[in-house]
């Protein structure tokens, strides 16, 4: 099953296409890598998987719906690439806040809060307000969050960045948890290596056009190539000898 | 409607815990009950009857600081979301933006008469340790008429907040609000006097702009007039309701069509 399909989808702002004809799928518990230089259009793609803005032409669906309607967008857990969330909160009292924009029940809400505050290690600075988190607990907050109402489908922009090696192993062992639960991922990422390690397939994109979608697996089978090689010939990069 | 209850009362929640963490609703409490409640005890000049002006002067501060802070609250609703992006995890949760936008007035409404129910206990002490009468039937109805200029002053705040900055939004609410206050009443005389096109402008005003002055019992409560009846507050209240249920219609076509 598809959980994300999107359709020959276009976007232009003014002049400047942002995505052009773009046409991909995501199935149920696949982790897809979402790769680019910036401005190929990655973080438009994902706006519109989260219903923020309508595309020119094509269809975007997410779990066979509409994203821009809200009950689509309760199958979908979304992590930004930045922590944009208030600061004069704590993490617990954030949790709450969305809980309750997911229409979940306070009891319910304190329950997973708890556990995914537990499993994204901030239990010790559950009590402490945003404002005085490091960027890599801004991550961590950001990752529990997203996972609160328990979505099927979890778009991740940019997930590793500000982590530091120790929470990136963690991050990294997470989201494999994710997918065994049979979570689908899809995350917009710079870190090549990254991606070779957790994803199943990679989509390359370049000035608002796909280039190159495959099976990481194929990639890392051949002793010629690698997905840097890959991603640096897609995008008319030197490739060394 | 469950689920619809829950995100409202989050997003409501929201406004007021960001106001009581960022101390703005406190400052303003403080200082406005360390004018008021002195009050309770000046003489001026050793005249013992002025007790009226002292009144006057009290609520005067109280609809200058009840305006403030509805306009300061409303103002900010949603700037600091679109600069700081949390509007981006916020929108990305299963929300409409209809619920969003009423979600977040509700919450300043109730951060603001919260706030105003402060300054009406603190005049009413002013009162009473004065002149010896404690809350009379008419402060209520000034109280719950204030509400209503608080229900219209927040929306004009929440749909200005949409395509004003914070600062300008201030200044052109505030210069609504207190003309609206000072000329409101005097429009159809103004509009009468006028030649055309100035005549135009006026009567524009008077048939889009606020009716503030609907809600000010200020000279009943001061000369201890006899209340108006429940009928014209009810009107008078379902005026307020109206008219911020336009500027919300009015807002949510705007953050439809607003870039994210």
């Amino acid at each position: 099953m598809d959980v994300v399909r999107l359709e020959d989808v276009s976007k232009s702002f003014g002049a400047v296409r942002a995505v052009n004809g773009l046409s991909l799928t995501v199935r149920q518990g696949e982790i897809l890598g979402f790769l680019g230089t910036n401005g190929a259009g990655k973080t438009t793609t994902i706006k519109m998987l989260l219903g923020f803005f309508r595309p020119d032409a094509g269809r975007v669906s997410v779990v066979g719906q509409d994203p821009g309607e809200p009950a689509a967008r309760r199958t979908i857990g979304y992590m930004p690439e930045t922590a944009y969330y208030y600061p004069y909160l704590n993490v617990r009292e954030l949790l709450a806040f969305y809980g309750g924009l997911c229409g979940m029940a306070k009891p319910d809400i304190r329950k997973r809060s708890e556990e995914l505050i537990a499993r994204v290690g901030l239990s010790e600075a559950g009590g402490r307000l945003l404002r005085h988190y490091s960027k890599g607990m801004m991550q961590r907050a950001g990752i529990a969050q997203a996972l609160l109402h328990d979505p099927d489908l979890l778009i991740l922009d940019e997930p590793f960045t500000g982590l530091d090696p120790l929470a990136r192993i963690q991050f990294r062992d997470l989201i494999i948890d994710l997918r065994r639960q049979g979570k689908t991922i899809f995350f917009s990422s710079h870190e090549l290596s990254e991606a070779e390690l957790i994803c199943d397939r990679v989509a390359i994109m370049k000035q608002g056009s796909l280039v190159w979608c495959g099976a990481v697996r194929e990639v890392a089978g051949d002793g010629q190539q690698n997905l840097e090689r890959i991603f640096l010939k897609m995008l008319g990069g030197e490739v060394a000898p | 409607m469950k689920i619809l209850f829950r995100q409202l009362s989050a997003l409501a929640g929201l406004s007021v815990l960001e106001l009581y963490r960022r101390k703005d609703l406190i400052v303003v409490l403080v200082f406005s009950l360390v004018i008021l409640l002195p009050l309770a005890f000046f003489t001026p000049f050793g005249v013992s009857g002025a007790s009226r002006y002292m009144n006057e002067l009290a609520l005067l501060l109280v609809w200058l600081f009840s305006a403030v802070i509805g306009l300061g609250v409303s103002s900010r609703l949603f700037p600091p979301e679109f600069e700081s992006r949390t509007l981006y995890p916020l929108l990305a949760k299963p929300v409409g933006r209809g619920p969003l936008l009423v979600g977040k007035y509700l919450g300043a409404l109730a951060a603001s008469v919260s706030a105003l129910a402060v300054f009406y206990v603190a005049y009413g002490l002013l009162v009473g340790i004065r002149q010896g009468v404690w809350f009379p039937a008419i402060f209520f109805q000034a109280f719950v008429l204030h509400t209503g200029f608080m229900v219209v002053v927040t929306a004009l705040g929440l749909l200005g907040s949409l395509v004003l900055t914070p600062a300008a939004n201030l200044t052109m609410c505030g210069l609504l609000v207190a003309g609206m206050l000072l000329f409101g009443q005097r429009l159809p005389a103004l509009i009468a006097a006028q030649p055309a096109p100035g005549k135009w402008v006026l009567a524009a005003i008077h048939w889009v702009g606020p009716h503030l002055e609907f809600f000010d019992l200020r000279q009943r409560v001061i000369h201890d007039w006899p209340r108006v009846s429940w009928g014209v507050c009810v009107a008078v209240s379902a005026y307020a309701l109206c008219y911020a249920a336009a500027c919300l219609t009015l807002a949510g076509c705007v953050f439809r069509r607003k870039k994210i």
